[in-house]
């Protein structure tokens, strides 16, 4: 007997979106079992009906064999279901063991007992293998560590089921692997866990089942075992994808961005990136590569002008950029596409056709006499939900209501609009699917053959080595390595000056650092 | 200027400011537990100012602990419908809060007309009682301390003896209670606390209610101690001076109640000032509290402007 099933879920959401259409699932007790699909396809519409956050119109859920209906995510804990969402819900200022225990605290009397309450949350921790420190608060915890945070408290409340909503994209190769043992630590435990997922060699790895969605609908289920990337990738997306993309050959003798001595100070006064120079040239993607937090990030805000400078020059296109305001980097011809599309690249509670224009409202095409003019937003607003096919029920839809993958299209429509000059871009496939990321690829290597300079940092060592031009490898704030992209540079090699085991001396790094 | 000096550290000026700082003090805690669950109760003004009058007119008729808990009760039940309005009918929080100012201000003439048979001003004509002094003065038989003590502790109301138990409750609840957390987890990220299946709005129309019986609570003290009757739009801007001390007091009961203390002893200047310095008109010195406020909230927000900028938040 399945320990939970869904049989012929279907969700309509206000508005008409059909975002479930007669979906089953089948989940049996102590498996991992992998839920994927292209952006939009309904999976964590699926996951919010198992947890009673969202209502099916049609369809019913079968736990332990017999039928239940959450009304809310209450209901949904106390019949051992635990979600960790795409976004976590901590509150930033509580500590770890606060977090974990909200809601449910041990108490005596009217007395919260915090000695009991991290007494339990450790010995959580210990059972399972998350090992996190109750004391501190969990905004000052990495992003990994406050995920562990969200898994405890799933656990806390005995949570038999764990539904994993995109863990890892959010996550550090190295995190995704201890994500992994931890889950692993889960299963052999005798909890059942869900996961989505979109990177295919993550879910053939961990996973025992895969259910595979498209638009709405289960198209299949199957074992991990008896699957390959390829075929799964076909059945995800109903055809072949390949993810590769065709570099022209471009002139590259134009420097576009000039970079010289820079660094960053981080809130608690630690130096994020020590000293770096490189240079970006026309029709050249330059990937930043590095663990997480080895200043990539920080470096591509400050070139952006969103992150004050401790020292170092900026130059783009010939200009003295570091005092400038965004606005005037953005009339050198820069564009960015940012690490966290929710928090810096979209407005979401306004409408597509609005955040397509966000960063041209000044100019005259589309603001007149201090008026807007509706009809060129909404004209420009239609011609790139067509160029860059974002699946969207029209300009006036607000981006809340749009799936992750074509959140991340507006982004990089609004930018990609016209040719940039100087083109930024973080993360640009985190959370997105096989077709956006393919398309998203094709797209910053367009802007690149047509002779944008192009700075990039991802996690995704295989999404750098697809793009880039030449490789420079970030290990606390400073360049330790440098490579001219070649078919047998491998992840393997970036790996160990990712990890600070080895540096390369200048002379080996010149022939990169033009 | 001896003359003041004198007057300042003298045991009856210390009586005045535990006076005057009462019931800024009851409606500052009141604006404090809104404030920290999230819901920002700008009508503390209007709660207070017909807890005043509640308490006044019932206090003609009934004992006068059955007073202060009507105007207690009165205040509550404005948190309730400032809860329902903005939960409920999902109204603005701040326009509700304004509203409730609004119809506080018109609504305590019209009700003290209806109460005098006509008087718009005052309600000087009806015989309302006052809240009881608590008498120390059996301290006295303590030799050496014993006058000193009784000078300080002897003769405040019992509700300043209330309230300074009210701030040990808050921050106790705040800071020891697994609903002090509730509330406090609501306030600042209510996404969790839902996640984590506590009711978001319940907890933060309990806080108003909370905060109106606070603020309620405050006017009883206003009207049936500091000054016995009620006089229109006697509150005279305390709802707002309570809610420049939380944030004053960086939104925690100890710091709130030295931002109280110290508005409150402005007002106790205010009160004694005038007696020494005839020159210096008692509106300005009345005015001090409210340019304190103005002072203290633009040096904070310079302080978290700069701490941002280390952060390298532009
Ligand atoms: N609250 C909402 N209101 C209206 N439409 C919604 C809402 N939430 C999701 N949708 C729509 O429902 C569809 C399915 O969305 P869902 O979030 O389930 O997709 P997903 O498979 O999780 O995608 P992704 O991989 O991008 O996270 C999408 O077309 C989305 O735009
Ligand atoms: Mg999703």
């Amino acid at each position: 007997m399945a320990l939970l099933e869904a049989i012929g879920i279907s969700k309509t959401y206000p508005g008409g979106v059909v975002a479930n259409d007669g979906v089953n699932l089948v989940v049996e007790s102590g498996e991992v079992h992998a839920v994927v699909g292209e952006n939009g396809a309904g999976k964590s519409t699926l996951m919010k009906i198992l947890f009673g956050i969202e209502q099916p119109n049609a369809g019913a859920l079968m736990l332990d064999g017999k039928p239940v209906r959450f009304a809310n995510p209450r209901e949904a804990i106390e019949a051992g279901i635990g979600m960790v969402f795409q976004h976590f819900s901590l509150v930033p200022s509580f500590s770890v063991y606060e977090n974990v225990v909200l809601g449910s605290e041990p108490r005596s009397g009217i007395r919260f007992e915090r000695h009991k309450a991290i007494a339990e949350v450790k010995a959580i921790s210990d059972r399972f293998r998350l090992s996190v420190d109750p004391m501190p608060a969990v905004m000052t915890l990495p992003v990994g560590q406050q995920q562990r945070v969200e898994i405890l408290k799933a656990l806390y409340r005995n949570a038999r089921i764990l539904i994993l909503d995109e863990p890892t994209a959010v996550l550090a190769p190295q995190e995704v692997q201890e994500l992994f043992v931890a889950i692993r630590s889960l299963v052999a435990q005798g909890k059942t866990v869900i996961f989505i997922a979109h990177k295919l060699p993550e879910v053939l790895e961990i996973s025992d089942t895969i259910t595979v969605m498209r638009q709405g609908k289960t198209v299949g289920q199957v074992k991990a075992k008896e699957v390959t990337e390829k075929s799964l990738a076909a059945m995800m997306v109903g055809r072949e994808v390949t993810l590769r993309v065709e570099r022209k050959a471009t002139d590259q003798s134009q420097r576009v961005a000039e970079i010289e001595g820079l660094r960053v100070v981080n809130a608690r006064g630690t130096e994020v990136v020590a000293g770096l120079d490189l240079n970006v040239h026309a029709g050249e993607v330059v990937g930043l590569v590095g663990v997480e937090g080895n200043g990539q990030a920080e470096t591509l805000e400050a070139v952006a002008g969103l992150r004050a400078i401790a020292a170092g020059t900026i130059r783009i296109a010939d200009k003295d950029a570091t005092a400038m305001s965004v606005l005037d980097r953005r009339a050198l011809g820069l564009a960015s596409i940012p690490e966290d599309r929710i928090a810096r690249g979209l407005a979401t509670g306004a409408t597509v056709a609005e955040n397509l224009v966000a960063t041209r409202l000044n100019e005259t095409r589309y603001v007149r006499n201090g008026l807007l003019d509706l009809k060129a937003i909404k004209a420009n607003a239609l011609q790139l939900i067509e160029r860059f096919s974002i699946r969207v029920g029209g300009p006036a839809s607000t981006v809340d209501t749009l799936s992750g993958g074509n959140m991340q299209k507006v982004v990089v429509a609004r930018e990609l609009a016209e040719q940039p000059k100087l083109l930024l871009v973080n993360q640009p496939t985190r959370g997105v699917d096989l077709g956006a990321t393919q398309f998203i690829w094709r797209t910053i290597t367009d802007a690149r053959d047509a002779g944008a300079a192009v700075l990039l940092s991802s996690a995704d060592l295989g999404e750098l080595l697809a793009l880039s031009d030449r490789l420079l490898v970030l290990y606390r704030g400073r360049i330790v390595a440098a490579f001219v992209n070649t078919p047998d540079l491998t992840p393997e090699t970036l790996g160990t000056y990712m990890l600070g085991l080895s540096t390369q001396t200048a002379d080996e790094m010149k022939a990169a650092l033009r | 200027m001896t003359e003041l000096f004198l007057t300042v550290f003298s045991a009856a000026f210390f009586v005045t400011i535990i006076r005057t700082t009462t019931p800024l003090l009851l409606a500052t805690m009141g604006g404090l537990v809104a404030d920290l669950s999230g819901a920002l109760n700008v009508a503390l003004e209007g709660m207070m100012l017909i807890g005043c009058l509640t308490a006044v007119i019932v206090s003609v008729y009934a004992p006068w602990y059955v007073a202060v808990g009507a105007g207690l009760g009165a205040g509550a039940l404005l948190g309730l419908v400032m809860a329902f309005f903005s939960f409920r009918l999902k109204a603005d929080i701040i326009l509700v809060g304004f509203a409730i100012n609004i119809l506080a201000a018109g609504g305590t003439v019209f009700a003290l007309a209806l109460a005098t048979g006509g008087d718009k001003g005052t309600s000087i004509n009806l015989q309302s009682k006052a809240v009881p002094s608590v008498d120390l003065s059996f301290l006295d038989a303590i030799p050496g301390v014993g006058p000193v003590l009784t000078a300080f502790l002897s003769g405040h109301s019992v509700l300043s003896w209330i309230a300074a138990f009210i701030v040990f409750a808050v921050w106790y609840f705040l800071f020891r209670t697994p609903w002090g957390l509730w509330l406090r987890g609501v306030g600042e990220y209510p996404a969790a606390p839902e996640a984590a299946g506590i009711p978001v709005n319940k907890v933060r129309t309990w806080s108003l209610i909370v905060s109106g019986a606070l603020a309620g609570l405050g006017g009883a003290q206003l009207a049936m101690f500091n000054y016995v009757g009620f006089t229109r739009d006697m509150t005279a801007g305390r709802g707002f001076i309570a809610l420049g001390a939380v944030l004053l007091g960086a939104r925690h009961p100890v710091g709130a109640l030295i931002a109280a203390l110290l508005f409150g002893a402005f007002e106790a200047l205010a009160v004694v000032m005038p007696g020494l310095f005839n020159e210096a008109p008692a509106e300005l010195i009345r005015m001090i509290p409210f340019i304190v406020t103005i002072a203290a909230l633009i040096l904070f927000s310079v302080r978290a402007q700069r701490a941002l900028a280390l952060r390298g938040v532009k």
